[in-house]
């Protein structure tokens, strides 16, 4: 009891002297709320075009299956920070330079939008290498079965073979999850007030930069443990049991 | 559930359309880690010497204002693209960057002073001239100068750059350098905060702080300069400096 008694006393400390005030702690943890969305983002568009583009590489013709691989080597091979500054100072102006021309109308592209779409663009080509794999381990006998029944290929693809590709990904998925939810962060250098810069501000005002950055980090941890929980979960609930397993801990 | 995937998809492009013209809002570019011009306080929000004088030019002059922290190595750059309309956030105004962008009249001078841990035997020019480690924050206008004057009439130190002036301090008490050159207004900051002492002026020219505004923005400049005029005859004036203490007096 004194044990505990005397952390909570020197718990409450440290946050007094870093100056930590209830909307001080508000202010941070809205930073959680921007973070969360730019994953669900990012993990959206992902998901959307890491699908489509798994496909063709494993269904499509040959030409497009390299195109996919040329992507894909592209958004492995160049760091998320250089395509975020990429977007924001370069393309997004050209953008809106373009929009103003043809429309006449002064459009802005937020800072949030070009991070989810840099995260999105660079977490469709580990998706997709995800998907692939997972596409590639159902019996190749399915997809011509389908095919023989008169589905077409994109309805075989989206009847058959995804459903059972995305049960058996889901582990790795989360995976992904956990990479993306980290580099959400680099987002903090187009302007985007999620979580680390939040919490740098701050710091940058009480000068407590150990504890400052001890929370976030704890802030990071506890969003991918809790993320990660609930995909595993998810997937006991839709797994297909039998179905060769991704996750060889089984 | 992926009948559900585009909707949730199209609701998340949305949230990035930029909101519908109402009443224009200014956005005002800030450096949310440079006390005590610029920084989030105790209440979570944006406050600071700049940020209170542009909320009473913006209610004097009638237009309102909106502070967005941002990377101040990317502020002027977000400046020339449109995505801020101002930057009120001790912006120097240096030749190169009056080539970039316009600048309002000046409202301070601002000296460069040189930082270093509380116990050190250091004075301002040997810690400038005897090659030792000195920091900066990357993207100012010290930064810039401190490496064009490296090496000539005596100088001579290593630079290292950092993404704010609290870091660079911070860092002076960790010892990965042996001082840091900072406005002495954040310098005051810190020397409050942690075990640093200022020790003098880094030899470099003064400097003075200007509101900075896009080229071809005649509209916000004219805003600027009559908010800035009035505010500066106004009491309220001196009423900021001496809550936020900046330092020096002009």
């Amino acid at each position: 009891m004194d044990m505990l008694s005397a952390a909570a006393f020197s718990l409450t400390e440290m946050f007094r002297s870093a100056d930590l005030t209830w909307p001080t702690a508000l202010y941070l943890l809205g930073g959680v709320g921007e973070t969360v969305l730019l994953v669900m983002g990012g993990m959206a568009l992902g998901l959307l075009l890491g699908t489509v583009m798994a496909s063709v590489q494993v269904y499509g013709p040959a030409w497009a299956g390299r195109l996919v691989g040329l992507y894909v080597w592209f958004f492995r091979g160049v760091p998320i920070l250089v395509l975020m500054f990429l977007f924001f100072f370069g393309l997004s102006t050209q953008l809106e330079a373009a929009v103003f021309a043809v429309f006449g109308v002064r459009a802005t592209v937020s800072e949030f939008a070009c991070a989810v779409v840099v995260l999105g663009l660079c977490s469709t080509a580990y998706q997709s290498q995800i998907f692939r794999g997972a596409m590639q381990s159902i019996p190749a006998g399915q997809f011509k079965a389908a095919l023989a029944l008169g589905l077409s290929p994109a309805g075989a693809v989206r009847g058959v073979i995804l459903p059972q590709a995305l049960r058996i990904s889901i582990p790795a998925w989360s995976n992904e999850y956990s990479i993306m939810l980290k580099d959400s962060a680099i987002a903090y250098v187009i302007g985007v007030s999620e979580v680390m810069s939040r919490f740098k501000a701050v710091a940058s005002t009480n000068h407590k930069t150990l504890l400052m950055y001890i929370l976030a980090g704890v802030v990071y941890y506890v969003l991918t443990a809790a993320g990660v929980r609930l995909l595993l979960k998810l997937y006991e609930t839709v797994r297909i049991p039998g179905l060769a397993d991704m996750d060889a801990s089984q | 559930m992926f009948k559900k995937l585009p909707v949730l998809f199209a609701l998340l492009m949305l949230l990035s359309v930029p909101a519908l013209a109402q009443d224009k809002v200014f956005v005002n570019g800030i450096d949310a880690n440079f006390p005590p011009f610029a920084y989030i306080g105790p209440d979570g929000k944006a406050t600071g010497f700049d940020v209170d004088a542009m909320n009473w030019i913006a209610k004097e002059m009638g237009f309102k204002v909106e502070h967005k922290p941002m990377e101040w190595s990317g502020i002027v750059a977000s400046l020339k693209a449109r995505k801020i309309d101002m930057i009120s956030s001790g912006l120097s105004k240096t030749e190169e960057r009056a080539t970039q962008i316009d600048f309002s009249a000046p409202y301070w001078t601002i000296k460069q002073v040189v930082v270093v841990a509380k116990d050190s035997t250091l004075t301002a020019d040997q810690a400038l001239k005897s090659g030792l480690r000195v920091g900066v924050q990357s993207g100012t206008s010290d930064a810039k100068t401190m490496a064009d004057v490296n090496g000539q009439e005596g100088r001579e130190y290593e630079l290292v750059e950092y993404p704010s002036s609290a870091l660079a301090a911070q860092d002076v008490l960790n010892g990965r350098i042996d001082a840091a050159v900072m406005n002495d207004a954040p310098a005051a900051a810190a020397a409050a905060k942690i075990d640093v002492k200022i020790v003098g002026e880094a030899g470099l020219p003064n400097e003075v702080f200007a509101i900075g505004v896009a080229k071809d923005d005649p509209e916000t400049l004219k805003l600027v300069n009559e908010g800035l005029a009035k505010i500066m005859a106004d009491p309220y004036w001196q009423e900021l400096i001496e809550k936020y203490q900046p330092g020096q007096v002009q």
